[in-house]
């Protein structure tokens, strides 16, 4: 019988283990997942409610919530570029001329990513499991058990993941852009939010369960089908759930499996391992062997020179003399002047950006239609509601937009090996760093600006008067963008501390989640929620609140700064490796 | 690097060595984009680990590997590296990019964007770049490697036409014919130690009357390079072609060769 690992497939499958394990994100997945597991089970509602850790309602209770709000980020993490990867490092000829067929390949590849997926995400079960071994005083504990977590995980968390890869596989195979993955998995959350809200609840619930690609409602549901008047049950009865899957249950499974494989046929079908000549071939050509062969020379001395074998006929170079030129290398207008230069080129590399060009409009789409199902209260500061709800609303893309987009401008340099002739130029650090905050604050604004117009169309076309137009920029000035340089600061910040892209991005969005997690459990002082989410009202705009908002900014923009002074003290401007 | 000091005048340097000698090593250090764990790194009295700002005002550096923005043309990178050059003057910066990409033949691909360059085009470019603001240190490492025959001769008349009376030009290659043809001062580099600094006129004047060149069999090489000291061999029609060193006649099968720049290196770096 064939030994599986020396078929080609499970070479591949090897390497992209292999691989894995030389990156730092599957550690990085470990640790935030077996921290995510820990922080749920003993400070979150089992403690609360008195439910058993162990039961089969907190199992799958747990799983829903990892699956939806830690997760699909990351599993974009690991999904999106195993094929992309191939092209950057341009290995992909050495392997598409070996006798590899395509359908080995992207299965290999698919495999052996979401192994390690899986992997990463066991760190959550396995540390639910031996938390039944070592309970806080608080937890409750039955018999110990380890199927039930298995069971579960496999059949909500894994399968319903195994639809969020396949998704992040194929679009990142197809685009060899990971970024569109990660911009088409954030606006996931939104998506599945209204389509949750505004679709399958209204649904019977034989539908609602089987077109659930995240099977949310497993636990809720056999709640409410005890108690369907208040949806609450005592934490006796809940311990003694048995969430055996039924026939609903395994429909939507197998529905998600059908699904995932139906997305992964396209990956097969549109992918291909053979270069596609087009019209960036027919330019490379012929700039290649653009010269008029009848005026070409041959230079007598250069041909000596390097031998018999080498003598070619070149047309000579133009012998231009290079104008003189002033320079200007200190002082204030030199140094503004290269950092309008530098803006100038990151706000041109962003704007064709295809991530900013998905994310924009999607993002512009969802909040568009959130505030069109937004009712306002009656009163006279519609306006300033309208206004505040479009700053709250706008809070999950900034923070997107920042940390992807400041990312991507600070690690550009390097990845496209730009960054010696960069360098190598007398401009101080700050010029480089500075253009890329200043290049994503400006993208970040342009955002607010184009979803203020919109709230107040609106507005207008909702007949939500009075229209105060001047509460717009207020809270465009005096709210977001505040927020906006203290989180483009606190990402460069961190990508300039941390050098490492992906280590940057999962620390980023685990601080944005953390944070965000502490805001939703009620901690939200202003030391530490610099963004202000949900710590100002409509009603703050307008004086005596507005003194108090005034000094919360001047503290951001103060929290900004130092980000930005860490950032400048961090920022090491020499290669990391002696090659030679 | 190993006590590197290298006393440099106007012209072209050629950096000799092997891949792995520490060349590119010495090279990012004058370009300012390593320290060196100890020691300093000076040029024109200007020291580089402390005062790199003044080292990259008289610096134009093509390193070996580099990259682009591919989605911007060649006229807009120039410009954007110009203006962080220091050239703030719109019309003589306009004036400057214009000249430079004449001079490097790219003139009709100005508006043709990085990403679509060959190669050849590519090394073109970043040769123009490093022509920005007149500097009086050019460092070109490896800029040959993986040029075709064609783009590689181009290239050595443009560098040999930079390098004027005010201007160092360092070529770091392990191309000895590149650095025959082109430079008028040298040096052997290996395990980051210098081991022989001259003019390639020099270093094969030493050699005179001391390389002596025969063909044999295959089967007879081993035994003469028991006892010679060999410092080339390669087959020429069936026979093998043996250069050694020698200060006298080794037996009536060797005749006296003109000695090469290649003979010096493989002397020097042997040891011999």
């Amino acid at each position: 019988m064939l030994n599986p690992f020396r078929t080609t497939f499970g070479a591949i499958f090897h390497a992209e283990i292999l691989l894995n394990t030389r990156r730092v994100a599957p550690y990085v997945m470990l640790a935030l997942f077996a921290g995510n597991a820990w922080l749920w089970t003993a400070k979150g509602a089992a403690v609360h409610y008195d439910w058993a850790i162990n039961c089969d309602y907190f199992i799958v209770r747990n799983l829903a919530g990892f699956q939806f709000l830690t997760l699909p980020l990351f599993t974009a993490l690991i999904m999106a570029d195993p094929i992309g990867r191939d092209f950057r490092t341009g290995i992909y000829p050495l392997i598409f001329s070996k006798p590899v067929r395509r359908s080995t390949y992207l299965t290999a590849k698919f495999c052996g990513n979401f192994a390690v997926l899986v992997a990463c995400m066991s760190a959550f079960i396995l540390t639910m499991i031996v938390l039944q071994a070592f309970p806080s005083e608080k937890m409750l504990v039955q018999p110990f058990r380890v199927w039930p977590f298995f069971k579960y995980f496999f059949f909500y968390a894994v399968i319903s993941h195994l639809l969020i890869a396949s998704i992040s596989f194929t679009v990142g195979t197809l685009t060899r852009n990971p970024k569109i993955v990660y911009g088409f998995i954030v606006m996931l959350y939104p998506f599945y939010i209204i389509y949750q809200l505004q679709f399958l609840k209204k649904l019977p619930d034989y539908w609602r369960h089987v077109l659930d690609p995240l099977a949310m409602n497993a636990a809720g549901d056999r709640v409410k089908s005890v108690d369907s008047v208040t949806g609450y049950i005592g934490a006796d009865l809940i311990n003694q759930m048995v969430f055996s899957p039924d026939s609903l249950a395994i429909t939507n499974r197998v529905f998600v499996v059908l699904a995932s494989l139906l997305i992964l046929a396209i990956v097969y079908f549109r992918f291909s391992m053979i270069e596609r000549g087009g019209s960036g071939a027919d330019k490379f050509a012929l700039t290649t062997i653009g010269l008029d062969s009848d005026s070409e020379w041959l230079v007598p001395a250069q041909a000596d020179a390097i031998g018999e074998t080498n003598a070619i006929a070149v047309r000579p170079l133009n012998p231009i003399d290079l104008p003189k030129v002033g320079l200007l290398t200190d002082g204030i207008r030199s140094n503004l002047e290269r950092w309008r230069a530098a803006l100038a080129i990151e706000l041109r590399l962003l704007k064709i950006e295809r991530g900013l060009l998905i994310i924009l409009p999607m993002a512009l789409l969802l909040c568009v239609v959130a505030l069109i199902t937004f009712p306002p209260p009656d009163g006279p500061l519609q306006t300033a509601h309208y206004a505040h709800r479009t700053a709250e609303m706008s809070l999950l893309f900034l923070v997107a937009i920042a940390i992807m987009f400041i990312g991507e401008a600070m690690h550009r340099d390097r990845e496209l090996r730009i960054e010696p002739l960069l360098w190598s130029v007398p401009a101080p650090n700050w010029i480089f760093l500075l253009s890329k905050f200043a290049a994503t604050f400006l993208v970040s604004m342009g955002f607010s600006v184009l979803l203020s117009i919109a709230a107040i169309i609106v507005q207008i076309s909702r007949g939500r008067s009075p229209l105060d137009v001047l509460v717009y920029p207020e809270v465009f000035l005096l709210i977001l963008a505040p927020t906006v340089a203290v989180m483009v600061a606190a990402a460069l910040m961190l990508n300039v501390v941390l050098r490492e892209k992906y280590v940057a991005y999962a620390v980023s969005f685990a601080v944005a989640i953390g944070l965000f997690y502490l805001f939703g459990q009620g901690y939200k002082h202003w030391s530490y929620n610099v963004v202000l989410y949900e710590l100002w009202t409509p009603a703050d705009l307008f004086a005596p609140g507005l003194k108090r908002l005034v000094l919360l900014r001047i503290y951001a923009l103060a929290i900004a700064g130092l980000c930005i002074l860490i950032a400048h003290f961090f920022f090491q401007r020499k290669s990391k490796s002696r090659s030679t | 690097m190993r006590d590197v000091s290298l006393d440099i005048q106007a012209g072209m340097f050629g950096l000799l060595g092997a891949n792995g000698a520490g060349k590119t090593t010495l090279m990012k250090i004058a370009a300012t984009l390593l320290e060196p764990d100890s020691g300093t790194a000076e040029i024109d009295g200007i020291d580089l680990i402390r005062d790199k700002h003044a080292g990259r005002r008289l610096l134009g550096y093509l390193p070996q590997e580099f990259g682009v923005y591919p989605s911007l043309t060649a006229e807009q990178t120039l410009d954007y590296l110009a203006r962080l050059k220091g050239v703030v003057d719109k019309r003589e910066r306009k004036k400057l990019v214009e000249v430079l990409l004449d001079r490097v033949n790219l003139a009709d691909a100005r508006k043709q964007k990085l990403g679509t360059y060959s190669g050849g085009m590519r090394q073109r470019f970043g040769i123009a770049q490093t022509l920005i603001g007149q500097p009086k240190l050019i460092i070109v490492d490896e800029p040959t490697a993986g040029l075709d025959p064609e783009e590689r001769v181009r290239f050595h008349n443009l560098l040999s036409e930079i390098a004027g009376d005010e201007a160092v030009v360092i070529l770091s290659t392990h191309i000895v014919a590149d650095v025959s043809n082109l430079c008028g001062q040298m040096a052997i580099i290996r395990k980051g130690e210098i081991l022989a600094s001259c003019s390639p006129y020099e270093a094969t004047n030493k050699l005179k009357g001391k390389i002596w060149e025969t063909s044999v069999l295959r089967e007879e090489v081993n035994a003469l390079k028991a006892k010679l000291q060999v410092i080339s061999s390669h087959m020429h029609e069936g026979r093998v072609r043996l250069r050694v060193y020698a200060l006298e006649r080794p037996n009536e099968l060797f005749e006296l060769a003109t000695p090469t720049l290649e003979d010096y290196y493989f002397t020097v770096s042997r040891e011999l």
